[in-house]
């Protein structure tokens, strides 16, 4: 356990002073900012009126709450995943560097090597995004806030599951990886395409039908959902008490990936936890079986 | 002397290439023991497998009388690796390196502080405990290398090619600390090199050729086995050194001699006292013994020469 310890402090430890790897883990929500900044917000805000009936007035304020949400579940959803991916990079670094050579030269069990990155990619992911959580509550605080005291407990709860998500499917990935030019084409791959299948840059309801039916096969697509879901849900609420039409409101819910389907039926919240739960759970054990096969090889 | 390491009949092919063909070698417990090849010999290959990094075909690796097929984990435990180049990791300082490092074999708390208190006085590592090992010097970074390979106090101390692309006044450094450690602690050293000086200084050297062992034998052994002698002869002129009837060289103020042995030269200055009156005698160098061995001369980078 004391080995394990050692193992997750040294990788965590890395990750952080390790400056190219800690800023590239930071390129996706840096760009999702700057798409932001320049004109996703404005797209999300048009997309939100043209989706209201004629000569409807949502308050300004609600309505920066409700762009500054999405804009919030977007970025949180592809930091889960790219941060996971890019702190886990560590384990294929340590095969360029020779220092995987250095930690199997010592008797310590390649399973604990394993469980060692898996651990400290969690918690470096985790740091990473409480961190712009705490960023992005403090920008809803001030252009908006809708948000309830289960509702910050649930977006906790969502980031937990999609960080162990991520970091269980880029244990997996990066095990077969094992050169310097691997790890930029997989991080390049990651931080370019993850954002648009996951319906960060552009929601999901708005690719085409086949595409549609294609990621709805995606955990990644219910990740955002689940956080997109929790970070609206005051703002749709406020919209519901301030008298706006409910098909109006289920059509913007709609539009923007917080109600999914799956081949024409309504996916749940329920339904999105049990999705992401079960594939970690698959994810973990894929992992699992895969150390264990490779340590039989090797003997 | 008992062996330390016995390897016997050790083989490794990676597809058709044959990297190390049934070969079997024993190192005593407290020698320096050379293993010497050009790139691509066989030398990595067997460290790698001795190290439990790779697995063999066939043979066994036996470390202090441990098989390290039935035990590998205590054979880790006795192997100490300074690696060619430094693994250590460069954003980490050398504290956070050594502790890293030190928990894998299970050294905790005071008994980590204890043996890195005795590893700073070894190698003086003192004032550079809190610097990062990616901004230390080559030679300080060959100074925590070794301390990271004896934090765990292992028997044998493993040098893959330690001094390439070392100034001169590091290797000198290098060397000086395995002396003393071998002094001080008994310690089997293993080293691979392709620097024929370091190899001459050796107990025992193992000569490895396309993976098999192309000769062995402590250096004398070597010298007298696959080279000649030479004698250089001073103050004398060409033709009284072409009647001494011996194959020979000029050289700065001189004339070099080839003999066939130490004997041979005995009797050729006694025969001819009045030639032999400002001369000096040495033995072939490592060098001559590689070439003879393998027919290949080795260049800096341990490449094979042209």
């Amino acid at each position: 356990m004391k080995i394990l310890a050692s193992l997750v402090k040294r990788n965590t430890k890395l990750f952080f002073k390790d400056k190219g790897m800690f800023f590239t883990s930071l390129i996706t929500p840096a760009i999702l900012l700057v798409l932001y900044a320049t004109f996703l917000g404005n797209v999300y805000r048009d997309s939100f009126m043209m989706g209201m009936p004629e000569g409807v007035t949502i308050p300004e304020k609600l309505l920066d709450g409700f762009v500054g949400g999405q804009l919030f579940s977007s970025l949180l959803a592809v930091s889960c995943i790219t941060v996971a991916f890019c702190s886990n990079f560590l384990m294929v670094q340590d095969k360029v560097t020779g220092a995987r050579a250095d930690l199997t030269m010592s008797p310590v069990k390649s399973s604990t090597l394993a469980l060692g990155y898996y651990i400290s990619s969690t918690i470096a992911t985790l740091i990473v995004c409480f961190a712009a959580t705490l960023v992005c509550f403090v920008y809803l605080a001030i252009v908006g806030w809708y948000l309830s005291v289960l509702d910050v407990a649930l977006i906790i709860v969502d980031i937990l599951l999609v960080v162990t998500f991520g970091t269980a499917l880029s244990s997996i990935v990066n095990m077969f990886l094992s050169s310097q030019g691997q790890i930029s084409a997989v991080g390049s791959i990651v931080s370019a395409g993850y954002g648009f299948i996951c319906g960060a840059y552009m929601p999901i309801s708005q690719f085409g039908n086949t595409l549609q039916k294609v990621l709805s096969f995606s955990p990644g697509t219910y990740a955002t959902s689940l956080i997109r879901n929790h970070s609206l849900r005051g703002a749709f609420a406020e919209m519901e008490a301030i008298g706006l039409p409910t098909e109006a409101i289920d059509g913007v819910k709609m539009a923007i990936d917080c109600n999914v389907q799956f081949f024409g039926h309504d996916v749940s919240l329920w339904a999105m936890f049990a999705v992401l739960f079960i594939s970690v759970a698959v994810l973990l054990a894929v992992y699992i079986l895969l150390n264990v096969y490779r340590n039989k090889k090797k003997k | 002397m008992e062996n330390i390491i016995e390897i016997s009949h050790l083989s490794k092919s990676f597809k058709d290439v044959k990297a190390v063909q049934d070969l079997s070698f024993r190192v005593k417990k407290g020698e320096l023991f050379a293993f010497l090849g050009v790139n691509g010999a066989g030398k990595s290959t067997t460290i790698s497998i001795m190290c439990g990094q790779l697995t063999k075909d066939g043979g066994t690796v036996k470390i202090n009388g441990v098989n390290q097929d039935e035990h590998a984990d205590t054979t880790k435990r006795d192997l100490g690796v300074v690696f060619q180049n430094s693994v250590l990791d460069k954003a980490l300082t050398v504290r956070d390196n050594l502790e890293s490092r030190a928990a894998l074999y299970g050294i905790f708390g005071e008994a980590f502080e204890k043996r890195l208190a005795q590893l700073c006085v070894l190698l003086d590592l003192s004032d550079l405990l809190n610097r990062t090992v990616g901004k230390l010097s080559g030679g300080q970074r060959r100074r925590v290398d070794i301390a990271r390979a004896l934090l765990h106090e292992p028997k044998i101390l493993v040098l893959d090619e330690p001094t390439t692309g070392l100034d001169p006044q590091t290797r000198k450094l290098l060397w000086g600390v395995v002396s003393d450690l071998r002094k001080q602690e008994n310690m089997t050293v293993f080293l691979t090199t392709h620097y024929m000086e370091e190899a001459a200084e050796a107990d025992y050297v193992v000569v490895i050729d396309a993976g098999k062992i192309a000769a062995e034998g402590t250096p004398l052994d070597l010298k007298n086995e696959y080279t000649a002698d030479f004698i250089t002869l001073y103050g004398v002129d060409e033709e009284q050194v072409k009647s001494l009837g011996k194959p020979y060289e000029k050289v700065t103020d001189g004339y070099r001699i080839s003999v066939t042995n130490t004997a041979e030269a005995t009797s050729l200055i006694q025969k001819y006292p009045q030639l032999f009156v400002d001369y000096e005698i040495v033995k072939g160098k490592m060098d001559d013994v590689f070439l003879a061995v393998t027919g290949k001369k080795i260049n800096g980078n341990g490449g094979e020469e042209a």
